[in-house]
């Protein structure tokens, strides 16, 4: 009984691991976080811009999620893909390296309005085209 | 009635209550699926008091903690898969709530997180150690207060609130019934977190409370964990209110934070830091104590918090011994907002072990007398017995399924 219980589950976490293959399910899985972190960068830096944040909540919650982006760059650049979803798969990965490099913006300058004002439209803009990819 | 009696039921609720796993879970459900499981958190608030109630009862009238009676109610053996189960589960909420002390010293101050998380534990053995139990119950109760921002924030994001009445219907809109699922058990188990109930019994046995105790028993759980609730429905809103239409998914404390942020300003982002800071380090505290509690009752040494350490050497050495032990686990880096849906998850599993002893205490003449279940409570026990039960046997699979929330 217990082996069959192992066996089970041994089954179930290989059909989640996929075998770090990207299939169309984690693409849409991945291009929902990309734009998740997109999006809350994009509400930190309106509050960064507007003066509703500290400097180190800004510094530390950009730096988290911009790691959490690069994190998901870095994966999705390198794993294998499953057949024809290869080039949204390398374009969704330069979208997280292109949020990661925003978040890093406001991570190194939490207290220059200017910037998080600079930043805010394009994370905006990565998050709609995250949602796209997603689709 | 003493107001200082019904901190303790606040810090039950605060700092129990409302922990990381509560933080975590009711925005994450809100921002996945709005305001659809707040009935969800409404059964796991009656929950927790129908419990509670019982542990206090059982505490005041046979002068009994959790550990003792299980002891006592189902040997040594059976009793010693309840305590080994519940140290484990205790040990990694500990861990959590440490982890997510040093986040928000971080998010507050911008120091490195690994020297924060020895500032954490450095502070709070000097807390416990010099700071009288009074004061412990008034500095985290009352600060974790702060967090009722978040319910003036749900109020500032003006949410549908025609949507936030029907979530208190049971309903499921959504194409993944299995995440649905997992988030309403997640739920369950973050209300119904038994650490917070060994506390809450064993701090009834120290402060010696007797059958006279029995209506603030009752107060204390009602309000305490009403409380509790209370926050967690702000919390959910919140989410809803705020993520769910933007797609953000909470990994971070940090953004549990932003949801305040958003709606009220550098105020509503401090007031809630602060509120979470003083939730995470009051439940540090009780999950610290319960740990020592446990092992001390359950192998009959002495134990309690209102002795001086030398009093009680062993128990002191015990809750010593666990806050190493989690601080060496957070220093490996793990994320705490991770290891808190694991802890949620495997305290679900591990709840019926300590709640069906407890419900035959409650029941049982030769401990309490004329104080027994009577039929209200008897019929809430045997229902939340088998709505444990459903929670404990399908929590693992559903983590499975639905890779710990992610689908």
């Amino acid at each position: 009984m217990t082996r069959y219980i192992a066996a089970c589950l041994l089954a179930v976490f290989l059909a989640g691991c996929n075998g770090g293959t990207v299939d169309r399910h984690a693409l849409k899985r991945d291009a929902e976080k990309v734009g998740s972190l997109a999006t809350e960068g994009g509400l930190l830096a309106h509050d960064v811009s507007s003066g509703a944040s500290t400097s180190s909540f800004a510094r530390v919650h950009a730096g988290e999620l911009s790691r959490a982006a690069a994190d998901l760059q870095d994966a999705l650049a390198t794993r294998p893909t499953s057949p024809g979803i290869e080039a949204d798969v390398r374009r969704l990965a330069k979208l997280a390296g292109k949020v990661s490099a925003a978040l890093e913006r406001i991570h190194r300058h939490p207290t220059d309005r200017g910037v998080a004002a600079s930043l805010r439209p394009p994370l905006e803009a990565d998050a709609r085209a995250a949602d796209r990819l997603a689709k | 009635m003493k107001i200082f009696q019904v901190a303790l039921g606040i810090l039950a609720a605060i700092g129990g209550f409302v922990d990381i796993g509560d933080l975590v879970f009711n925005v994450s459900a809100g921002a996945t699926f709005g305001y659809q499981l707040l009935w969800v958190v409404v059964i796991g608030v009656v929950g927790i008091t129908v419990y509670s109630e019982m542990c206090g009862r059982v505490a005041a009238v046979s002068g009994k903690a959790v550990f003792d009676a299980v002891r006592e109610r189902v040997g040594f053996k059976a009793g010693l898969g309840a305590l080994v189960s519940s140290q484990v589960v205790n040990l990694m909420t500990l861990t959590a709530e440490i982890g997510g002390v040093a986040i928000c010293l971080q998010l507050l101050s911008g120091l490195p997180y690994r020297w924060l998380i020895v500032l954490a534990g450095a502070a709070l053995v000097v807390v416990v150690w010099v700071t009288a139990f009074e004061w412990i119950e008034r500095i985290f109760g009352y600060g974790g207060l702060c967090l009722l921002v978040f319910a003036v924030a749900a109020v500032k994001l003006h949410p549908p609130w025609g949507a936030v009445g029907h979530g208190f219907v049971p309903h499921m809109h959504t194409q993944s019934p299995l995440l649905y699922a997992y988030f309403a058990v997640g739920l369950l188990g973050a209300a119904m977190t038994p650490y917070e109930v060994y506390f809450y019994s064993s701090g009834g046995v120290e402060e010696r409370w007797g059958p006279k105790d029995l209506g603030l028993n009752k107060v204390n759980a009602i309000i305490g964990y009403g409380l509790g609730g209370f926050l967690s429905f702000a919390l959910m809103i919140v989410g809803g209110a705020l993520f769910l239409g933007q797609g953000v998914e909470p990994e971070f404390l940090g953004t549990i934070a932003l949801g305040a942020e958003v709606p009220l300003g550098q105020i509503g982002l401090l007031l809630a830091l602060v509120g979470i800071l003083f939730a995470v380090s009051g439940a540090a505290i009780d999950t610290l104590f319960s740990g020592a509690y446990n092992l001390a009752q359950f192998l009959g040494w002495e134990w309690g918090r209102y002795r001086h350490p030398r009093g009680a050497p062993r128990f002191t050495v015990t809750w010593l011994v666990l806050l190493v032990l989690a601080l060496g686990v957070v220093l490996t880096g793990v994320d705490p907002v991770q290891l808190t849906e694991y802890a949620v998850i495997f305290s679900a599993v591990a709840l019926p072990l300590t709640y069906i002893p407890i419900l035959l205490v409650a029941n049982d003449r030769t401990y309490m007398r004329e104080y027994t279940n009577g039929r209200i409570a008897n019929v809430l026990g045997v229902l939340y017995l088998v709505v444990i039960m459903v929670i404990a046997l399908t929590a693992i699979p559903l983590m499975i399924l639905t890779n710990v929330g992610q689908n």
